[in-house]
């Protein structure tokens, strides 16, 4: 997957390995479905605009630059086609409106498919990722880090190409075309997934235009979490139906989603009969066997014929999920064993079914679980599988789709286990331990903030209260102890900041370090240079905001300059030592020694904050006229 | 590629009979009327007042100057929104992308957020001259500014907040009654002078960020693409802008007239609401103080409505956000959260003890006006895109004005930067 925002920039080179420009934009061919990309437009030497076919000179594109198939005198330059459009100039940024004027959104970002060296254009990033990304990739990274503490990620919004409508001769706007009279056509399965990218109220009014059938449909195919939303947003008695109309399981594994009154009033809207099912189907846990099957089972007994049960499958065929078996049970409703569709086609119409069906067959209790079953079912190429209880009695059927289901459920679970912070991948990075738990070390310094700045206020009032009864020797104390605090405070609103800076650039040279072999290292005077740079433009900046605020605060310029200072002066020496740490680290890394990351940035922290707090200290003690100001 | 509305050509006006045109320039009338008065604010009001009493006439010559560049700056707006039926923030997002659009809406947002408290500052003001505690009158306004806004009553309630600013008419009699003499008057407004210290930057750069402030640009824009306003009709739009600057500005240099004639004769500082009503004393005598009160609660009643709305679209459009206020609030958090929050910044800061509610209102146009070059590069370079706005892109007259409004508004803010800076370390 390769974004718009990744290449914009990227140099341009040719056979000769020449940077010949940078990419300013690329164009498609509209059209199809997924429109190729035909063209390059770059910005030469002077800001000098060009366009290449990409199909005849591009050889390849690497995720930081794009390479020519040709020396830079053999290009032919081309011009923009009737039928092609600039992705930057003409899509990013606009907005996306629906004919019926149910969404606006802007284009964030647009998403790119690269397939054998044809760049595809998928469609058009509308969410909070987009956006991010737009600002910097640095800053996505950082904010989708500090969700996973809560175990959030940044939403991604995708409007695929396909539905989107660009109106002739006016770029203004990009015209989502997914209308209402289009959205019947369309396979339930794909509107599940565009109502999902819409408001709860807009969902509702979408559902307002679909029949009982296809928003039945549309109910099943949606992700579990948005099923329950929608059902509470219809009327009682249009839910009730839906869920009706729907699969057991599914309208199961939907209400089961409910609150328990709520569920009890849709059930008892429905028939008996369809109600009795789902009852029955909501006893079993959820991720069981039980909790996935469906109790419309097509039955026969052991004395039908082939000719009477084909005659049965047609009769009952409409309210069966499956006919693809005929389950062959007693009158105790015991399970005897199945006949296969293909059988019954097949053998002689007389021949009864206790002669032709098969007794030897695969069955699931209801407590298994469902990704063994679903395994089951895909590993012997079944169509379903039964699910009896005990005493073999037959419960229902677990089907194929349902089967199917499970187990891309269970993939993306297993995907991300895989990539995610797992405890085995422990070690990889250093620095890895931190980044969850970084957000962690803002808020302990928040409550830390709060705690100093209750400190710093009550000691004010005290000695303003009590200075007249006081001994000057314990007044002078207190005096101290005040400006401590007050700078500490002020310390403390600016240290996240500064520390967050240095850890992003402890990360990057970890990262950098671990990352490249040995004799590719920048040396390290320069890495002391670039960590001493981050180091005091954070400084810089917090120590004019604690300027500007000590300012704001005391009125006195002498005092608020030294207290920048002092925090200037923190983050200067901190960021040189995290540096020394870094290169530390990653030489005992080169050793195979592990180093505790936790402890690398505890040093920082603590070392950056001692600097804040006993330089402002010895400020303070030894020049008189700042702690005579503080008292203002 | 062109734009889509460029098919009339002909201004409509030289074909309709006049008593149509009138029909229509009275239909046109609204945004640039209504952007104008709720330009005379809390903040306005204060600024223009604390201008005549601190230093006279001498500041009437920037009004003067200053019609012109607010002309240009909100016919610039007004015909942006015409021709691409599309608001300055989207057309910010569009033509520089997401970085420089963060850029922008965070200075609208600290523009309309100052304002805002600048508004609460006045309803305040003008409550504790009928004696009513600002702990009570504040968070009431806050709330029945806050429920006008959700319930949409605010287009029924306007009038009414825009009849009581009116006024503020009263300052042009209270002029002529205080008898000033004209000809110095007439020379102050033609012969520009400047008064080499930091006080008087700063409330020039007040002037200047109250007569032209930038969330004005945003709402007279949106309010013509809400109307439709097409092309054709660009020309009424047009009457409606530069009355309502003219009007606004007529407003604006009496009230320095008549506090120029009478408190700065007496030596009268405005420090306080109170003393700024003295200057209506010459036409309602001892009901100055009532009138003042009645005008300055109307004018920033009806602002304090107009501002949050302005930013929260301004902000959602730009970003591809639900908007619109018949969503609730989970559908539309963006729009919620800015409208509340200008609503409570504005309100929390007035009730910070012992806060002082005149200075925080220049203080607040100061900063309005500091911000204003920024918006107003971002609208130059949008209007001279042809890509855009097709052949109605600046003429050369147009853009010398506007470029000369944002560069010596820059230079002004300089100015007082260094000069503030120069003073805070005792040298001048």
């Amino acid at each position: 997957m390769i974004y718009l925002s990744q290449l914009l920039g990227k140099p341009v080179v040719d056979a000769a390995d020449e940077q010949i420009g940078t990419i300013s934009d690329i164009a498609i061919a509209t059209g199809e479905v997924f429109p190729r990309v035909t063209a390059l437009a770059f910005k030469g030497p002077d800001k000098t605009p060009f366009m290449l076919s990409w199909r005849k000179y591009v050889k390849e594109f690497e995720g930081d630059k794009v390479e020519l198939n040709t020396s830079s005198d053999e290009l032919r330059f081309s011009y923009l086609q009737s039928d092609e459009i600039l992705l930057s100039r003409d899509l990013l940024n606009k907005q996306i409106v629906d004919t019926q004027g149910m969404k606006v959104v802007r284009v964030n970002d647009l998403k790119l498919s690269d397939s054998s060296n044809t760049l595809r254009l998928l469609g058009a990033e509308v969410g909070m990722r987009g956006l991010l990304r737009a600002i910097s990739p640095g800053f996505e990274k950082t904010v989708g880090r500090f969700l996973s503490i809560f175990n959030q990620s940044i939403p991604e919004n995708l409007i695929a190409w396909n539905y989107m409508d660009l109106l002739e001769h006016d770029l203004s706007q990009v015209k989502l075309s997914v209308t209402h009279k289009r959205l019947h056509e369309l396979h339930p399965a794909d509107v599940a997934d565009i109502l999902e990218q819409l408001a709860p109220n807009q969902r509702a009014a979408v559902f307002a235009h679909l029949d009982n059938t296809q928003a039945a449909e549309t109910i099943s195919e949606l992700e579990e979490e948005y099923q329950a939303d929608v059902i509470e947003d219809l009327s009682e008695r249009r839910a009730s139906d839906l869920l009706a109309e729907m699969d057991p399981d599914d309208a199961a594994d939907v209400i089961g989603d409910l609150d328990y009154g709520k569920a009890e009033r849709l059930l008892r809207l429905m028939g008996v009969e369809d109600s009795d099912a789902i009852r029955k189907l909501l006893g079993y846990r959820e991720k069981t066997a039980g909790g996935i099957m469906t109790p419309e089972v097509t039955t026969g007994r052991e004395s039908m014929t082939v000719e009477e049960t084909i005659e049965h499958i047609r009769d009952v065929a409409e309210q069966r999920e499956s006919i693809h078996y005929v389950y062959v049970i007693d009158s105790e409703n015991e399970l005897k064993g199945v006949v296969s569709l293909r059988q019954l086609l097949l053998e002689p119409v007389e021949k009864t079914l206790g002669e032709i069906m098969e007794r030897n067959l695969f069955v699931a209790n209801p407590d298994d679980d469902q990704e063994e079953v679903a395994e089951t079912i895909s590993k012997y190429d079944l169509l379903s599988v039964p699910v009896v209880d005990d005493k073999h009695k037959l419960l229902g059927i677990v089907t194929i789709d349902d089967a199917l289901d499970v187990l891309e459920e269970e993939a993306e679970e297993d995907l991300v286990r895989a990539t995610g912070r797992s405890e085995h991948k422990e070690g990889a990075n250093p620095l890895a331990w931190l980044m969850p738990r970084r957000s962690g070390w803002i808020v302990l310094w928040l409550i830390a903030l709060f705690g100093m700045s209750l400190a710093s206020s009550t000691l004010n009032s005290k000695y303003m209260a009590s200075s007249a009864q006081m001994s000057s020797k314990t007044f002078g104390i207190l005096v101290l102890l005040a400006g401590a605090a007050q700078i500490a405070t002020l310390g403390a609103t600016i240290l996240p900041l500064i520390l967050i800076s240095l850890e992003e650039s402890a990360i990057r040279g970890i990262e950098l370090l671990t990352d490249a072999k040995k004799d590719e290292r920048p040396s390290l005077a320069k890495r002391f240079l670039f960590g001493g740079g981050v180091a005091s433009a954070s400084g810089l900046f917090s120590g004019i905001i604690v300027l500007a605020l000590t300012d704001l605060l005391t009125g006195s310029i002498g005092l608020s300059s030294a207290y920048g200072l002092c925090v200037f002066a923190a983050a200067l020496v901190s960021g040189l030592l995290l540096t020394a740490l870094v290169n530390m680290t990653v030489r005992r890394d080169d050793k195979g020694k592990p180093t505790s990351p936790a402890g690398i940035s505890l040093i920082a922290m603590l070392v950056c904050t001692l600097i804040v707090l006993g330089s402002a200290f010895l400020l303070l003690v030894y020049v008189p006229a700042f702690s005579a100001s503080i008292l203002g | 590629m062109t734009p889509q509305n460029d098919i009339e050509t002909q201004p409509a006006a030289q074909r309709t009979p006049w008593y149509k045109r009138l029909g229509l320039v009275i239909t046109a009338m609204g945004p640039g009327i209504i952007a104008a008065s709720a330009g005379n604010d809390a903040g306005g009001i204060s600024t223009y007042s604390t201008d005549g009493a601190t230093f006279g006439y001498k500041t009437l010559w920037m009004i003067f100057l200053m019609t012109f560049s607010l002309i240009v700056v909100q016919e610039m707006a007004a015909r942006m929104g015409a021709v691409t039926g599309k608001g300055f923030a989207a057309l910010i997002r569009e033509k520089f992308g997401v970085k420089s659009t963060i850029f922008a809406m965070t200075t609208l947002l600290a523009s309309n957020a100052a304002t805002s408290v600048a508004e609460f500052a006045g309803i305040a003001a003008a409550f504790e001259l009928f004696g009513v505690s600002r702990y009570i009158s504040v968070p009431i306004a806050a709330i029945t500014v806050w429920l006008l806004v959700t319930r949409s009553s605010f287009k029924y309630v306007e009038k009414v907040f825009l009849v009581l600013s009116s006024v503020f008419v009263t300052y042009i009699i209270a002029a002529f009654m205080a008898k000033p003499n004209w000809g110095e008057v007439i020379h102050a407004t033609v012969v520009p002078q400047f008064e080499p210290n930091v006080n008087f930057v700063l409330l020039v750069v007040a002037t200047v960020g109250t007569t032209i402030a930038p969330w004005m640009q945003f709402f007279v824009q949106s309010n013509i693409v809400d109307k439709g306003t097409s092309v054709k009709n660009l020309f009424y739009q047009r009457v409606d802008v530069i009355t309502g600057a003219i009007s606004a500005n007529i407003v604006a240099w009496f009230i320095i007239v008549a506090t120029g004639a009478t408190l700065y004769k007496n030596g009268i500082l405005v420090s306080s609401a109170e003393a700024a009503a003295k200057a209506l004393t010459p036409v309602a005598g001892k009901y100055a103080t009532i009138l003042f009160a009645v005008g300055l609660a109307g004018a920033s009643l009806l602002a304090a409505c107009v501002l949050p709305l302005t930013a929260a679209y301004a902000v959602t459009e730009a970003f591809g956000w639900e908007r619109g206020l018949d969503h609730s609030f989970s559908e539309a958090p963006a729009f919620n959260i800015i409208f509340t929050f200008v609503i409570l910044f504005g309100a929390a800061l007035v009730l910070v003890p012992k806060a002082p509610l005149i200075t925080i209102m220049v203080m607040s146009q100061a900063i309005n006006g500091v911000l204003l070059p920024i918006l107003m590069i971002f609208q130059i370079l949008i209007i001279n895109d042809k890509r855009i706005m097709g052949k109605y892109t600046n003429k050369k007259l147009t853009n010398i004005l506007a470029w000369i409004t944002a560069l010596v508004v820059i230079a002004l803010t300089i100015v007082l930067l260094v000069g503030s800076v120069l003073q805070k370390m005792g040298i001048l």
